[in-house]
């Protein structure tokens, strides 16, 4: 995050020049520059959820060559609409609202800056420029439940927050364990909270001590607490490396890795958008999109997953694809 | 179902009890000792994150453990000399000075972070558990309660050191004097002043101590705002133990209880309660402990109130 | 504590109302000095704060200034903010003031935004100025009677309301949680959100194309109502004597029961009347995360204006332009947004050692 002086003079110059653009020539001046706006709710410094955003946003501005900032707004759902305002007043030509939070407050100000496309993260929407951009997690997770029920006995999920995103990943879980072993029990946590890496330890233990073999955390920073019990309990319990690569921590529990490489996905959107597509429905990205969701395996885990286990996977994976299996929304 | 009710789901909620009322055993012991004092430090929460982050910074540099305990402790006694330079010598309001000192530690933990570490990777190696001889042999309960790091043991000390503190020698003789009759104690020729400093400040370090804990000794990560109001729970901890270092210990087992149960619950399926009124238990237990306390005699008689010379 | 008391106006000829006025104006320049310098001393903390870590200080604090007041829409947008944080702060004052530690706005607040929502969702059909009076009544009377749990614990059973309001913040955010996810969750939709408020019932908008609707001017209005019922009121008279010396007032024959529980729930009231005003007025929904810490930012806008209704309108303005500019801070120069809790916590503690300074000058002995 630290950047020298010069550039951060040069940052400041500019936007001073921006707050003045604003008032006297309506941002006619810097009509030429691609700039992009993020608004995340939390800190980008934590692995996880922010930090993916922040990622796409930095390879959009090496790829690109966009002008790029970001705001932290904390959970402050009345915030949200005078930074989209802020950003589209500045004359940036993408925001990307990250959390479905977001979508009401973009449709808002859509109305207002038709020039303006707002993406929304983790959401459906389809509202002329107001576009949601998801990011199926149920489907690498649903191949992470059918690897747990072919090898162990039970799993255990910790998730942050019933929010969407989370919910819909450890359903996709179930389905997945459940469809490759029927009676396998998967037994799942909210912590209720983003931050609170002790209790995610200490879920992780109690779920071991239950009979747990696999546990697995979907709930950013605080799921580190998760990564360390599991890696204090040895080689004989498992899990997965989620969002990131975390590979390194446990070298012997990570069995493998989800990566949602989401900045390659929002590198493509923007893409066409500043060439002057933008998309007419609503993106989900999901295991059909190889560059961006992306599962790979740990072959040097104390017990890496058996052939005969990533070919069901791979079986799987293709059906899923093919839209024949569903991973989530059952009912 | 059945496994809630056997040894192991037992063993297993004790377990993780002693290691969940830990953080808060430390902040509370200490608060023990200032409010005793007559000093009321609401800003536990906000020490405790200056501790876990000191704590963390300094092994992640260093890589040596005690010394980012040491150093740990050490940053909660100066939260504790800001807090008691404005709470004692300006005389300020008590409970303002630690909502800025709450506001502080989350502000300045967070900042830093940023600033300076954002990609921490591996996070530090922590604590290791450790057996204790013969009790670890225990069928059922030797491995959960017997295997754990030697900073949860050490919340006995703490306790009873703190106890021992308190009520048998002449400093804490005096400490608690200048909590219930501040006046007695100036005219006896010793400062009232200094002994609050010194409450405040051996609370503050605890505090800090119990914030290093999160991060050296349990999770190996600093997140932000990773005490998730633990310094909170730790105040009503006081209050509910009815000031005694002891009580508090015992005060925070049961905390530490109300949370483990409360994880351990949700993960069974057969259970349908809403996630969320498990999470709130904690918080309705201590109010209704609150009232069945009920009491108004053990309350230091100055607690809150700056002492002004005659 | 002390006290800043705006003189009563006197009927005396032009030159006794001349001196007064004087005297009053100078009685208002160090009332105001002190936390004026106390902010520019916090800043000038942040700014070496900021120059230490290599950021530019200066430029930065320039461009959060511009910003915030770079024209109508934005310093509507500043005003928006302020609205809970006035609302929140004038109720506070009062507790304050009968020494009632109400830390539990928060989750006042939350209790005021459960009940707004549920009335707002309810009810269709009302007339549109009658459903949001229904809203907004709502509000307040679910956030005073969560104080008032506080309040009966601690008459009752002498129950510290330091701890119980603590206690009830986690209650009601636990339950605003659930209420999204449950009952209050919008059918049809995958989010933990409720449904939204019909336009009918959304609070009017004072400044055209802007978001400032008329909370802010009932927040002003009430900053007043309440200074009157703290200082020209006997009830009001009752909760300051009852803060000053409980034992007094009961000597005095003030119910030191009923004052107790009539400040906790006016303080109540306003939270729960924010959270409302925030349903109706901003979000049109409820959410998980529906403040952002309001209720504690508010204690330090209570404390800023020394627990002076009409004070908390000023300091309420000015944590909201140090949170709308920390955000533009960040937009425009990536400053982490959190260095405004590291402000607000110096401002704090720079006002609150002005004000003892000042007030053992005043009174060498006791």
């Amino acid at each position: 995050m630290k950047k020298t002086a010069i550039s951060r003079r040069s940052l400041l110059a500019s936007a001073l020049g921006l707050t003045l653009a604003g008032t006297i020539w309506s941002g006619l001046a810097h009509a030429q520059d691609f700039k992009m706006g993020l608004l995340v709710t939390g800190s980008v410094a934590e692995e996880g959820w922010n930090r993916i955003a922040y990622e796409a946003l930095k390879r959009v501005e090496k790829e690109l060559g966009a002008k790029i900032s970001y705001v932290e707004l904390q959970q402050n759902p009345a915030s949200f609409e005078k930074a989209f305002r802020d950003y589209a007043s500045q004359g940036y030509q993408v925001i990307l609202g990250h959390g479905f939070e977001f979508q009401d407050s973009a449709q808002t100000v859509a109305e207002e800056y038709p020039d303006t496309v707002f993406l929304i993260s983790s959401s459906n929407v389809h509202d002329g420029k107001v576009i949601g951009l998801n990011t199926d997690s149920s489907q690498p997770f649903y191949l992470m439940g059918a690897i747990a029920a072919k090898m162990g006995k039970a799993a255990g999920l910790i998730g942050g927050m019933e929010i969407p995103p989370i919910k819909e990943a450890l359903e996709g879980f179930v389905n997945g364990a459940k469809d490759a072993s029927a009676d396998f029990k998967v037994s799942q946590v909210y912590l209720g909270n983003f931050t609170d890496a002790t209790a995610a330890k200490e879920a992780a233990i109690n779920m071991i001590h239950g009979g747990a073999d696999f546990v697995v955390p979907d709930a950013d920073a605080a799921g580190l607490g998760t990564i360390q019990a599991v890696r204090e309990a040895g080689p004989e319990i498992s899990t997965f490396s989620i969002f990131s690569d975390q590979t390194e921590i446990a070298p012997k529990n990570i069995l493998g890795t989800y990566i949602a490489d989401y900045g390659q996905g929002v590198v493509r959107i923007v893409k066409g958008i500043k060439e002057g597509t933008v998309p007419t429905s609503n993106v989900d990205f999901g295991l059909k999109d190889t560059d961006v969701v992306k599962f790979s395996y740990n072959d040097k885990a104390a017990h890496p997953v058996s052939e005969d286990v990533r070919k069901y996977v791979e079986d799987v994976r293709a059906k899923i694809i093919a839209g024949e299996i569903k991973t989530r929304h059952r009912q | 179902m059945d496994h809630i009710l056997t040894l192991g789901f037992l063993a297993t909620t004790l377990g993780a009890t002693w290691r969940l009322a830990t953080p808060i055993i430390f902040a509370s012991v200490g608060e023990v000792i200032s409010e005793r004092a007559g000093v009321l430090n609401i800003g536990l929460e906000g020490t405790m994150l200056i501790g876990a982050f000191t704590g963390f910074a300094t092994v992640y540099a260093t890589g040596n453990l005690p010394l980012g305990f040491l150093a740990a402790g050490a940053a909660g006694a100066l939260a504790g000399l800001l807090f008691a330079f404005f709470a004692i010598t300006i005389k300020a309001n008590q409970i303002i000075v630690g909502a800025a000192l709450n506001l502080l530690g989350l502000g300045l933990t967070s900042f830093l972070f940023r600033t300076y570490l954002v990609q921490t990777g591996q996070g530090v190696q922590i604590v290791p558990a450790m057996d204790v001889p013969l009790l670890s042999q225990i069928p059922y309960f030797g491995t959960p309660l017997f295997r754990q790091n030697v900073v949860v043991y050490s919340t006995i000390l703490v306790a009873l050191g703190a106890y021992f503190l308190l009520f048998r020698t002449s400093f804490g003789l005096t400490l608690r004097a200048v909590g219930e009759h501040p006046k007695a104690v100036d005219v006896g020729g010793r400062s009232v002043a200094l002994y609050r400093y010194a409450a405040v400040l051996i609370g503050c370090s605890l505090a800090g101590l119990g914030g290093a804990y999160l991060t050296l000794a349990h999770a190996n990560q600093f997140v932000e705002g990773m005490t998730s109001g633990r310094g909170f729970i730790a105040l009503a901890v006081v209050v509910f133990a009815r000031w005694s270092p002891i009580g508090a210990f015992f005060v925070s087992l049961l905390f530490g209880m109300f949370y483990a149960l409360q994880l351990q619950l949700q993960a069974e399926p057969s259970i349908h309660i809403p996630y969320q009124v498990l999470q709130a238990m904690p918080y309705l237990a201590t109010i209704v402990a609150l009232l069945l306390v009920r009491n108004r005699t053990d309350t230091p008689a100055t607690l809150g109130v700056p002492y002004r010379k005659v | 504590m002390a006290d800043i008391n705006i003189p009563p106006p006197t009927n005396a000829t032009s030159i006794l109302a001349g001196a007064s006025l004087r005297a009053g104006l100078s009685r208002l320049a160090k009332a105001t000095a002190p936390p004026v310098v106390a902010v520019l001393l916090a800043l000038l903390a942040g700014a070496v704060l900021l120059a230490v870590t290599g950021f530019y200080a200066f430029d930065i604090f320039t461009v959060m200034v511009n910003g915030v007041f770079q024209d109508v829409g934005s310093i509507a947008e500043m005003l928006l903010r302020a609205t809970p944080l006035i609302l929140i702060g004038i109720g506070l004052c009062v507790a304050f003031r009968c020494s009632i530690w109400n830390i539990g706005a928060e989750g006042q607040f939350y209790a005021g935004s459960c009940a707004a929502t549920f009335c707002g969702v309810q009810f269709a059909g009302l007339p549109s100025w009658a459903h949001i009076l229904l809203i907004l009544v709502a509000g307040a009377a679910a956030g005073a009677l969560w104080a008032a749990i506080a309040g009966l614990l601690k008459v009752l059973f002498n129950a510290s309301e330091i701890v119980t309001t603590i206690m009830l913040n986690y209650i009601a955010i636990f339950m605003t949680s659930y209420l999204v996810t449950g009952p209050l969750m919008e059918s049809g939709a995958a989010y933990p959100q409720s449904a939204k408020l019909l336009r009918e019932v959304w609070l009017p908008r004072v400044v055209p194309s802007t978001r400032l609707h008329i909370g802010i001017l009932i927040a002003v209005a009430l900053a007043m109502i309440i200074y009157v019922f703290l200082f020209r009121s006997s009830a009001g008279y009752a909760v300051r004597i009852v803060g000053i010396n409980s034992h007094a007032a009961r000597y005095a024959g003030i119910s030191v029961r009923r004052s107790i529980l009539l400040a906790i729930s006016i303080s109540g009231s306003m939270a729960g009347l924010a959270g409302a005003m925030q349903i109706a007025g901003v979000t049109h929904r409820l959410y998980q995360d529906i403040s952002p810490g309001y209720g504690f930012e508010a204690i330090a806008v209570a404390l800023l204006a020394n627990n002076n209704p009409v004070g908390a309108i000023f300091s309420g303005i000015l944590f909201a332009v140090l949170d709308s500019g920390s955000e533009l801070m960040q937009i425009n120069a990536q400053v982490p947004q959190v260095l405004v809790f590291i402000i607000q916590g110096m401002v704090i503690l720079s006002v609150v050692g002005f004000a003892a300074l000042k007030f053992q000058s005043a009174r060498p002995q006791e």
